[in-house]
């Protein structure tokens, strides 16, 4: 195998195993974040610090039945 | 008084990493450990700039919230070019500096696409849940990555003292991070505690980095033998 097919496998190879890692680490978890860089305080995560429900999909918010189409 | 405890904790560490930085320039190291001052600098900016932005807007304004998520998206990719500017530096006799370009920018992008694919099935907020997955996934990356340089520390019986001062000091942060993450979730009712932790671990991480350039002369050695555990 040639040296830039073996750069490529062992970057795909620390990536499969970082993954595999989180997965172990964050299924456990309680859905919070995990910063390396600490300093000031943290804040709630962003959406999580909504205060409403998402409001719907503006081309889904009608009230009355679909009408035909035009050209029918 | 949690809090109090904190904005020292903080303040400690912005000096700390200010201090570094004068003294690398200082003493004329800057360039050999550029990644490691770059790194310092913007975190020291990004510190002082989340406590501005704290304090005009407050901790649940969307202007912090943002800042502090996006920045630290930034500084986590300043950690990572740290970490493979100290490979650079365990690897500079192999002469093997075009391999780790292209290692670095393939994990780089490998992780920018598995973490966009994660996100995908995300509903609002898109970049926003990108940019917290790629800092998420590449501190894990950076996790293994220090496992690995310290395995190549070993395997090639790197002696310099002050690279092994920096190697295992980033090793036991990324470390103590994750082992501080599982607890939490084990104990959570021991929340008083683990608050503390993560700003400690930002002041000692520059706390080992100083001790390392100011008081281990860059020649300095290590035997090789002290460094692995020999069976008795």
């Amino acid at each position: 195998m040639s040296r830039k097919r073996t750069v490529v496998f062992l970057a795909m190879l620390v990536l499969v195993g970082a993954m595999s890692l989180k997965t172990v680490v964050v299924t456990h978890g309680d859905g919070s974040i995990v910063m390396a860089n600490s300093g000031g305080p943290v804040p709630p995560t962003p959406w999580k610090n909504s205060g409403g429900p998402v409001p719907p999909t503006p081309w889904k918010n009608s009230g009355g039945p679909v009408p035909p189409t035009p050209w029918k | 008084m949690p809090g109090l405890v904190i904005h020292v904790l903080d303040l400690l560490t912005a000096l700390l990493q200010a201090s570094i930085v004068v003294v690398s320039f200082a003493r004329g190291y800057s360039r050999r450990y550029l990644t490691i001052n770059l790194y310092l600098a913007a975190s020291t900016i990004v510190l002082f700039l989340r406590y501005y932005i704290l304090s005009r807007h407050g901790l649940l304004s969307e202007e912090y919230i943002y800042f502090y998520y996006y920045s630290d998206a930034l500084l986590t990719i300043g950690l990572y070019f740290t970490l493979i500017g100290l490979y650079a530096t365990v690897f500079e006799e192999m002469k093997a500096a075009q391999y780790l370009r292209v290692f670095t920018i393939l994990l780089l992008i490998g992780t920018a696409a598995f973490s966009s694919a994660v996100v995908q099935q995300s509903g609002p907020r898109l970049i926003t849940r990108y940019v917290v997955e790629m800092s998420q996934n590449l501190y894990f990356v950076g996790v293994i990555l220090t496992y690995i340089l310290w395995g190549a520390v070993l395997k090639l019986r790197e002696t310099r003292t002050r690279v092994i001062q920096l190697v295992l000091s980033l090793g036991v942060y990324f470390s103590a991070f994750a082992g501080n993450y599982a607890l939490r979730n084990l104990y959570p009712q021991l929340h008083f505690v683990w608050e503390f932790v993560p700003p400690t671990l930002g002041c000692l991480l520059p706390l080992s980095w100083a001790y390392a350039f100011w008081h281990i002369p860059e020649d300095a050695r290590i035997a090789p033998s002290r460094l692995a555990v020999v069976p008795r």
